[in-house]
Protein backbone atom coordinates (compact mmCIF):
# COMPACT_ATOMS: atom_id res chain seq x y z
CA UNK A 1 0.00 0.00 0.00
CA UNK A 2 2.75 2.46 0.73
CA UNK A 3 4.53 1.91 -2.11
CA UNK A 4 3.13 4.76 -4.00
CA UNK A 5 3.74 8.31 -3.00
CA UNK A 6 5.62 10.06 -0.71
CA UNK A 7 3.85 10.52 2.64
CA UNK A 8 5.56 13.88 3.35
CA UNK A 9 4.52 15.16 -0.36
CA UNK A 10 0.84 13.62 0.19
CA UNK A 11 0.38 15.79 3.14
CA UNK A 12 2.29 18.82 1.24
CA UNK A 13 4.84 19.63 3.72
CA UNK A 14 8.32 19.21 4.24
CA UNK A 15 10.29 15.97 5.77
CA UNK A 16 11.32 18.56 8.58
CA UNK A 17 7.96 19.63 9.59
CA UNK A 18 7.09 19.67 12.86
CA UNK A 19 4.57 17.32 14.90
CA UNK A 20 2.18 20.52 14.64
CA UNK A 21 2.72 21.22 11.18
CA UNK A 22 2.07 17.42 10.16
CA UNK A 23 -1.34 17.37 11.99
CA UNK A 24 -2.33 20.85 10.68
CA UNK A 25 -1.63 20.10 7.26
CA UNK A 26 -3.68 16.48 7.66
CA UNK A 27 -6.68 18.22 9.74
CA UNK A 28 -7.21 20.38 6.51
CA UNK A 29 -6.69 18.01 4.32
CA UNK A 30 -9.27 15.35 5.76
CA UNK A 31 -11.79 17.91 5.91
CA UNK A 32 -11.33 18.90 2.64
CA UNK A 33 -11.31 15.13 1.20
CA UNK A 34 -13.46 13.29 3.74
CA UNK A 35 -16.10 11.60 1.85
CA UNK A 36 -19.15 12.73 3.74
CA UNK A 37 -17.42 16.61 2.81
CA UNK A 38 -16.37 15.18 -0.47
CA UNK A 39 -18.19 14.00 -2.95
CA UNK A 40 -15.54 14.07 -5.91
CA UNK A 41 -15.19 10.35 -6.69
CA UNK A 42 -11.69 10.86 -6.49
CA UNK A 43 -11.81 12.52 -2.53
CA UNK A 44 -12.15 8.99 -1.05
CA UNK A 45 -8.91 7.70 -2.33
CA UNK A 46 -6.98 11.18 -1.51
CA UNK A 47 -9.04 10.91 1.83
CA UNK A 48 -7.24 6.93 2.50
CA UNK A 49 -4.09 8.55 1.28
CA UNK A 50 -3.87 11.41 3.35
CA UNK A 51 -5.10 9.33 6.85
CA UNK A 52 -2.49 6.76 6.37
CA UNK A 53 0.34 9.65 5.88
CA UNK A 54 -0.80 10.93 9.22
CA UNK A 55 -1.20 7.90 10.58
CA UNK A 56 2.83 6.61 10.11
CA UNK A 57 4.33 10.28 10.44
CA UNK A 58 2.00 11.33 13.29
CA UNK A 59 3.83 8.99 15.04
CA UNK A 60 7.49 10.14 16.27
CA UNK A 61 8.37 6.16 16.22
CA UNK A 62 6.96 5.11 12.63
CA UNK A 63 7.76 8.48 11.34
CA UNK A 64 11.55 8.04 11.88
CA UNK A 65 10.72 4.67 10.62
CA UNK A 66 9.79 5.67 7.07
CA UNK A 67 12.75 8.06 7.36
CA UNK A 68 15.19 5.66 7.50
CA UNK A 69 13.20 2.48 5.48
CA UNK A 70 11.57 4.53 3.55
CA UNK A 71 8.11 3.28 1.89
CA UNK A 72 9.22 -0.60 2.53
CA UNK A 73 9.57 0.56 6.44
CA UNK A 74 7.16 -2.39 6.95
CA UNK A 75 8.70 -5.04 5.97
CA UNK A 76 12.21 -4.10 7.65
CA UNK A 77 12.29 -6.40 11.02
CA UNK A 78 12.83 -4.21 14.21
CA UNK A 79 16.50 -4.13 15.23
CA UNK A 80 17.42 -4.49 11.71
CA UNK A 81 19.68 -1.14 11.66
CA UNK A 82 20.26 -1.02 15.65
CA UNK A 83 21.55 2.69 15.78
CA UNK A 84 18.19 4.35 14.14
CA UNK A 85 16.35 1.64 16.49
CA UNK A 86 17.95 2.95 19.62
CA UNK A 87 17.90 6.60 18.94
CA UNK A 88 13.92 5.50 18.12
CA UNK A 89 13.14 4.09 20.96
CA UNK A 90 15.17 6.89 23.12
CA UNK A 91 13.16 9.50 21.54
CA UNK A 92 9.70 7.40 22.50
CA UNK A 93 7.65 9.27 24.74
CA UNK A 94 3.90 8.91 25.30
CA UNK A 95 2.24 12.15 23.85
CA UNK A 96 -0.19 13.02 26.48
CA UNK A 97 -3.77 13.54 25.01
CA UNK A 98 -2.28 12.04 21.85
CA UNK A 99 -3.80 9.28 19.48
CA UNK A 100 -2.84 6.30 20.87
CA UNK A 101 -4.66 4.15 18.25
CA UNK A 102 -4.67 5.93 14.66
CA UNK A 103 -7.57 8.02 13.42
CA UNK A 104 -10.21 6.29 15.27
CA UNK A 105 -9.62 8.31 18.99
CA UNK A 106 -11.86 11.25 19.43
CA UNK A 107 -10.12 14.09 20.72
CA UNK A 108 -11.54 16.54 23.10
CA UNK A 109 -15.06 15.26 23.53
CA UNK A 110 -15.44 14.35 27.41
CA UNK A 111 -16.00 18.28 28.49
CA UNK A 112 -18.92 18.73 25.98
CA UNK A 113 -20.89 15.98 26.84
CA UNK A 114 -21.02 15.56 30.77
CA UNK A 115 -21.80 19.27 30.59
CA UNK A 116 -24.57 19.10 28.16
CA UNK A 117 -26.59 16.15 29.52
CA UNK A 118 -26.49 16.63 33.51
CA UNK A 119 -24.66 13.31 33.36
CA UNK A 120 -22.58 14.05 36.66
CA UNK A 121 -21.23 10.46 37.39
CA UNK A 122 -21.10 8.70 34.48
CA UNK A 123 -18.16 9.35 31.57
CA UNK A 124 -20.80 9.39 28.48
CA UNK A 125 -18.34 10.05 26.65
CA UNK A 126 -16.39 7.43 27.82
CA UNK A 127 -18.97 5.17 27.44
CA UNK A 128 -19.31 5.94 23.99
CA UNK A 129 -15.36 5.29 23.06
CA UNK A 130 -15.77 2.15 24.81
CA UNK A 131 -18.85 1.06 22.72
CA UNK A 132 -17.17 2.20 19.29
CA UNK A 133 -13.52 0.37 19.93
CA UNK A 134 -14.97 -2.21 21.94
CA UNK A 135 -18.09 -3.45 19.71
CA UNK A 136 -16.94 -5.62 16.74
CA UNK A 137 -16.36 -2.89 13.70
CA UNK A 138 -20.09 -3.60 12.09
CA UNK A 139 -20.43 -2.69 8.48
CA UNK A 140 -20.85 0.59 7.38
CA UNK A 141 -22.34 2.16 4.71
CA UNK A 142 -19.75 4.12 1.84
CA UNK A 143 -20.26 7.50 1.26
CA UNK A 144 -22.75 8.85 -1.85
CA UNK A 145 -20.46 10.51 -4.67
CA UNK A 146 -21.46 13.22 -7.18
CA UNK A 147 -19.63 13.11 -10.87
CA UNK A 148 -20.56 15.30 -13.53
CA UNK A 149 -21.38 15.06 -16.90
CA UNK A 150 -21.40 17.26 -19.50
CA UNK A 151 -23.59 16.50 -22.74
CA UNK A 152 -24.67 18.73 -25.46
CA UNK A 153 -28.07 20.13 -25.78
CA UNK A 154 -28.28 17.94 -29.27
CA UNK A 155 -26.89 15.07 -26.56
CA UNK A 156 -29.51 15.53 -24.10
CA UNK A 157 -32.15 15.97 -27.03
CA UNK A 158 -31.77 12.55 -28.27
CA UNK A 159 -30.20 11.02 -25.15
CA UNK A 160 -27.28 8.46 -25.87
CA UNK A 161 -25.18 6.05 -24.60
CA UNK A 162 -21.95 7.30 -22.54
CA UNK A 163 -18.78 5.95 -22.03
CA UNK A 164 -17.51 7.40 -18.33
CA UNK A 165 -14.40 6.85 -16.57
CA UNK A 166 -13.82 7.53 -13.13
CA UNK A 167 -11.49 6.96 -10.56
CA UNK A 168 -12.10 4.45 -8.24
CA UNK A 169 -10.69 2.87 -5.56
CA UNK A 170 -9.40 0.03 -7.28
CA UNK A 171 -8.23 2.20 -10.34
CA UNK A 172 -10.26 3.89 -12.85
CA UNK A 173 -13.63 2.28 -13.48
CA UNK A 174 -15.99 2.58 -16.74
CA UNK A 175 -19.50 3.00 -17.21
CA UNK A 176 -21.41 2.62 -19.88
CA UNK A 177 -24.87 4.59 -19.07
CA UNK A 178 -27.67 5.06 -21.17
CA UNK A 179 -28.73 8.54 -20.86
CA UNK A 180 -32.46 8.94 -21.64
CA UNK A 181 -33.68 11.21 -24.19
CA UNK A 182 -34.72 14.54 -22.62
CA UNK A 183 -32.10 15.12 -19.65
CA UNK A 184 -32.29 18.40 -18.28
CA UNK A 185 -29.43 20.39 -16.43
CA UNK A 186 -28.86 19.73 -13.22
CA UNK A 187 -30.84 16.13 -13.35
CA UNK A 188 -28.91 13.46 -11.67
CA UNK A 189 -28.76 9.77 -12.59
CA UNK A 190 -28.28 7.55 -10.22
CA UNK A 191 -25.92 4.35 -10.23
CA UNK A 192 -26.65 2.10 -7.28
CA UNK A 193 -24.09 0.58 -5.28
CA UNK A 194 -21.16 2.29 -7.26
CA UNK A 195 -20.29 5.27 -5.03
CA UNK A 196 -18.39 5.27 -2.13
CA UNK A 197 -17.33 1.61 -0.90
CA UNK A 198 -18.59 0.37 2.45
CA UNK A 199 -16.10 -0.48 5.65
CA UNK A 200 -16.71 -4.21 6.76
CA UNK A 201 -18.10 -7.03 5.17
CA UNK A 202 -21.36 -6.85 3.48
CA UNK A 203 -21.28 -3.21 3.55
CA UNK A 204 -22.85 -1.67 0.89
CA UNK A 205 -21.53 1.03 -0.93
CA UNK A 206 -22.80 4.16 -1.03
CA UNK A 207 -24.35 5.25 -4.47
CA UNK A 208 -22.76 7.43 -7.13
CA UNK A 209 -24.93 10.06 -9.12
CA UNK A 210 -24.01 11.70 -12.25
CA UNK A 211 -25.28 15.02 -12.41
CA UNK A 212 -26.46 16.29 -15.89
CA UNK A 213 -24.83 19.57 -16.65
CA UNK A 214 -25.36 20.59 -20.62
CA UNK A 215 -22.83 22.87 -21.87
CA UNK A 216 -23.23 26.40 -23.21
CA UNK A 217 -24.53 26.39 -26.52
CA UNK A 218 -23.69 28.76 -30.07
CA UNK A 219 -27.49 28.79 -30.69
CA UNK A 220 -29.84 27.05 -27.84
CA UNK A 221 -30.67 28.70 -24.57
CA UNK A 222 -32.33 26.52 -22.39
CA UNK A 223 -35.14 27.08 -19.58
CA UNK A 224 -35.63 23.61 -18.23
CA UNK A 225 -37.33 21.94 -21.60
CA UNK A 226 -37.92 25.05 -23.42
CA UNK A 227 -35.52 25.67 -26.10
CA UNK A 228 -35.05 29.54 -27.55
CA UNK A 229 -33.35 29.93 -30.33
CA UNK A 230 -32.60 33.71 -32.79
CA UNK A 231 -34.90 33.48 -35.72
CA UNK A 232 -32.64 35.70 -38.34
CA UNK A 233 -34.84 37.66 -40.83
CA UNK A 234 -34.53 40.12 -43.00
CA UNK A 235 -35.98 43.94 -42.44
CA UNK A 236 -38.74 43.27 -45.18
CA UNK A 237 -39.78 39.66 -44.41
CA UNK A 238 -40.22 40.99 -40.50
CA UNK A 239 -42.38 44.03 -41.79
CA UNK A 240 -44.69 41.60 -44.25
CA UNK A 241 -44.48 38.63 -42.90
CA UNK A 242 -42.86 35.27 -44.60
CA UNK A 243 -42.75 31.38 -44.02
CA UNK A 244 -39.04 30.99 -42.84
CA UNK A 245 -36.90 27.92 -41.38
CA UNK A 246 -35.84 27.49 -38.18
CA UNK A 247 -33.22 24.91 -37.18
CA UNK A 248 -34.09 23.28 -33.64
CA UNK A 249 -32.09 20.52 -32.00
CA UNK A 250 -34.68 17.79 -33.63
CA UNK A 251 -34.21 19.39 -36.90
CA UNK A 252 -35.53 22.13 -39.64
CA UNK A 253 -39.06 23.34 -39.11
CA UNK A 254 -40.67 25.90 -41.03
CA UNK A 255 -42.23 29.00 -39.36
CA UNK A 256 -44.33 31.67 -40.46
CA UNK A 257 -43.51 34.82 -39.48
CA UNK A 258 -46.88 37.52 -39.22
CA UNK A 259 -46.32 40.53 -40.59
CA UNK A 260 -45.23 43.43 -38.48
CA UNK A 261 -42.77 41.31 -36.19
CA UNK A 262 -40.40 43.59 -34.65
CA UNK A 263 -37.30 42.28 -32.42
CA UNK A 264 -37.58 39.80 -29.40
CA UNK A 265 -41.12 38.77 -30.78
CA UNK A 266 -41.30 34.92 -29.66
CA UNK A 267 -43.15 32.74 -31.84
CA UNK A 268 -44.10 29.24 -30.27
CA UNK A 269 -43.57 25.68 -31.83
CA UNK A 270 -45.76 23.51 -29.28
CA UNK A 271 -43.74 20.85 -28.39
CA UNK A 272 -40.83 20.89 -30.44
CA UNK A 273 -38.36 21.41 -27.37
CA UNK A 274 -36.73 18.96 -25.01
CA UNK A 275 -38.39 15.86 -25.26
CA UNK A 276 -40.20 14.34 -21.85
CA UNK A 277 -39.64 10.51 -20.50
CA UNK A 278 -42.65 11.77 -18.20
CA UNK A 279 -45.06 13.89 -19.91
CA UNK A 280 -45.10 16.25 -22.76
CA UNK A 281 -42.16 17.77 -24.33
CA UNK A 282 -41.15 21.58 -23.88
CA UNK A 283 -41.56 24.24 -26.63
CA UNK A 284 -39.14 25.54 -29.06
CA UNK A 285 -39.33 28.95 -29.23
CA UNK A 286 -37.71 31.22 -31.94
CA UNK A 287 -37.41 35.07 -31.10
CA UNK A 288 -37.09 37.35 -33.90
CA UNK A 289 -33.75 39.16 -34.84
CA UNK A 290 -33.95 41.18 -37.17
CA UNK A 291 -30.69 41.68 -39.46
CA UNK A 292 -29.54 44.37 -41.88
CA UNK A 293 -27.45 43.98 -44.99
CA UNK A 294 -23.81 45.35 -43.31
CA UNK A 295 -23.02 46.62 -46.67
CA UNK A 296 -26.05 48.18 -49.07
CA UNK A 297 -25.53 48.28 -52.44
CA UNK A 298 -26.62 51.48 -54.67
CA UNK A 299 -29.74 50.20 -55.54
CA UNK A 300 -30.69 48.91 -51.41
CA UNK A 301 -29.62 52.47 -50.23
CA UNK A 302 -31.98 54.03 -52.63
CA UNK A 303 -34.60 52.10 -51.81
CA UNK A 304 -34.04 52.24 -48.11
CA UNK A 305 -33.49 56.18 -48.07
CA UNK A 306 -36.88 56.10 -50.27
CA UNK A 307 -38.49 54.46 -47.21
CA UNK A 308 -36.83 56.70 -44.77
CA UNK A 309 -38.55 59.35 -46.56
CA UNK A 310 -41.81 58.05 -47.01
CA UNK A 311 -42.60 56.13 -44.03
CA UNK A 312 -43.86 58.35 -40.78
CA UNK A 313 -42.72 55.32 -38.46
CA UNK A 314 -40.55 56.51 -35.44
CA UNK A 315 -40.38 53.58 -32.96
CA UNK A 316 -38.90 56.49 -30.13
CA UNK A 317 -42.34 58.26 -30.29
CA UNK A 318 -44.64 57.30 -27.18
CA UNK A 319 -47.65 55.70 -28.70
CA UNK B 1 -65.78 -1.37 8.08
CA UNK B 2 -62.12 -2.41 8.77
CA UNK B 3 -59.23 -0.57 8.60
CA UNK B 4 -55.58 -1.85 8.13
CA UNK B 5 -53.20 -0.05 10.10
CA UNK B 6 -50.33 -0.26 7.77
CA UNK B 7 -47.11 0.94 9.41
CA UNK B 8 -44.68 2.22 7.26
CA UNK B 9 -41.69 0.16 6.72
CA UNK B 10 -39.40 0.59 10.21
CA UNK B 11 -36.79 -1.38 11.61
CA UNK B 12 -37.10 -2.21 15.11
CA UNK B 13 -34.30 -1.20 18.06
CA UNK B 14 -32.35 -4.50 17.45
CA UNK B 15 -32.51 -5.07 13.73
CA UNK B 16 -31.45 -1.23 13.05
CA UNK B 17 -28.40 -1.94 15.96
CA UNK B 18 -27.56 -5.05 13.69
CA UNK B 19 -27.74 -3.60 10.37
CA UNK B 20 -25.95 -0.75 11.71
CA UNK B 21 -23.03 -3.49 13.59
CA UNK B 22 -23.51 -0.71 16.45
CA UNK B 23 -24.30 -2.36 19.79
CA UNK B 24 -28.14 -1.35 21.06
CA UNK B 25 -27.11 1.15 23.53
CA UNK B 26 -24.95 3.25 21.52
CA UNK B 27 -28.31 3.34 19.00
CA UNK B 28 -30.34 4.44 22.04
CA UNK B 29 -27.28 7.24 23.22
CA UNK B 30 -27.05 8.83 19.58
CA UNK B 31 -30.99 9.14 19.48
CA UNK B 32 -30.76 11.08 22.74
CA UNK B 33 -28.09 12.99 21.53
CA UNK B 34 -30.55 13.79 18.57
CA UNK B 35 -28.50 12.48 15.96
CA UNK B 36 -30.73 9.46 15.14
CA UNK B 37 -34.41 10.12 14.14
CA UNK B 38 -36.79 7.49 15.82
CA UNK B 39 -40.29 6.61 16.19
CA UNK B 40 -41.92 5.07 19.06
CA UNK B 41 -44.87 2.41 18.97
CA UNK B 42 -47.45 2.66 21.34
CA UNK B 43 -45.05 0.50 24.18
CA UNK B 44 -42.25 2.97 24.03
CA UNK B 45 -40.53 0.94 21.91
CA UNK B 46 -38.26 2.66 19.06
CA UNK B 47 -38.57 2.24 15.12
CA UNK B 48 -36.40 3.82 12.50
CA UNK B 49 -36.69 4.16 9.33
CA UNK B 50 -34.50 2.44 6.96
CA UNK B 51 -32.84 6.27 5.80
CA UNK B 52 -31.28 6.37 9.09
CA UNK B 53 -29.28 3.56 8.54
CA UNK B 54 -27.41 5.94 6.12
CA UNK B 55 -27.52 8.92 8.50
CA UNK B 56 -26.21 5.99 11.23
CA UNK B 57 -23.47 5.21 8.74
CA UNK B 58 -22.75 9.20 8.35
CA UNK B 59 -22.13 9.34 11.78
CA UNK B 60 -19.65 6.96 12.41
CA UNK B 61 -17.32 8.06 9.22
CA UNK B 62 -17.68 11.41 10.12
CA UNK B 63 -16.58 10.33 13.44
CA UNK B 64 -13.58 8.02 12.83
CA UNK B 65 -12.45 10.11 9.43
CA UNK B 66 -12.28 13.53 11.36
CA UNK B 67 -12.57 12.82 15.23
CA UNK B 68 -15.70 15.35 15.32
CA UNK B 69 -17.46 14.56 19.00
CA UNK B 70 -20.97 13.59 19.31
CA UNK B 71 -21.97 17.61 20.48
CA UNK B 72 -20.23 18.83 16.79
CA UNK B 73 -21.62 15.98 14.85
CA UNK B 74 -25.43 16.98 15.31
CA UNK B 75 -23.98 20.47 13.72
CA UNK B 76 -22.02 18.57 10.93
CA UNK B 77 -24.87 16.37 9.94
CA UNK B 78 -27.72 19.64 9.89
CA UNK B 79 -24.90 21.66 7.61
CA UNK B 80 -24.80 18.75 5.75
CA UNK B 81 -28.06 18.16 4.93
CA UNK B 82 -29.20 22.10 4.61
CA UNK B 83 -25.89 22.14 2.06
CA UNK B 84 -27.49 19.20 -0.23
CA UNK B 85 -30.53 21.23 0.36
CA UNK B 86 -29.52 23.83 -1.28
CA UNK B 87 -27.12 22.39 -3.95
CA UNK B 88 -30.61 20.32 -4.71
CA UNK B 89 -32.56 23.86 -5.47
CA UNK B 90 -29.74 25.08 -7.18
CA UNK B 91 -29.77 22.10 -9.34
CA UNK B 92 -33.43 22.34 -10.04
CA UNK B 93 -32.98 25.91 -10.82
CA UNK B 94 -33.26 26.84 -14.13
CA UNK B 95 -30.53 28.84 -15.70
CA UNK B 96 -31.61 32.24 -16.53
CA UNK B 97 -32.79 33.46 -19.24
CA UNK B 98 -32.57 36.92 -20.77
CA UNK B 99 -35.53 39.07 -19.98
CA UNK B 100 -38.49 37.65 -17.78
CA UNK B 101 -40.72 38.51 -20.98
CA UNK B 102 -42.70 35.69 -21.48
CA UNK B 103 -44.41 37.23 -24.39
CA UNK B 104 -45.05 34.49 -27.22
CA UNK B 105 -46.88 34.26 -30.21
CA UNK B 106 -49.11 31.53 -31.73
CA UNK B 107 -47.95 29.90 -34.73
CA UNK B 108 -50.14 29.25 -37.35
Amino acid sequence: VAGGRDFYEILGVARTASTEEIQRAYRKLARTYHPDVNKDPAAEERFKEISEAYDVLSDPDTRQRYDRFGPDFRQVPEGVDPDAWAAASGGRRRRAGGRSSGRRTPVDDSGIFTEGFGVGDIDIEDLFGDLFSRAPRGPVRGADQEAELELTVEEAFSGRRHHITLPGPDGPRSYDVTIPAGVTDGQRIRLPGQGGRGRGEGSPAGDLYLVVRLAPHPRFRLDGRDIYVDLLVTPWEAALGAKVPVDGPGGEAKVSVPAGSSSGRRLRLRRRGMPNPKGSPGDLYAEIKIMVPPHLTAKERELFEELGRVSAFDPRKPK
Amino acid sequence: VTTSLARPVCLSLDSFSRAAGLHPDLVTRLVALGLLDATYDAGGAPYFAPSELARVARIQRLREGLSINYAALGLVLDLLDRIDTLEAVLRGRRPTHGGNDRRWTRTA
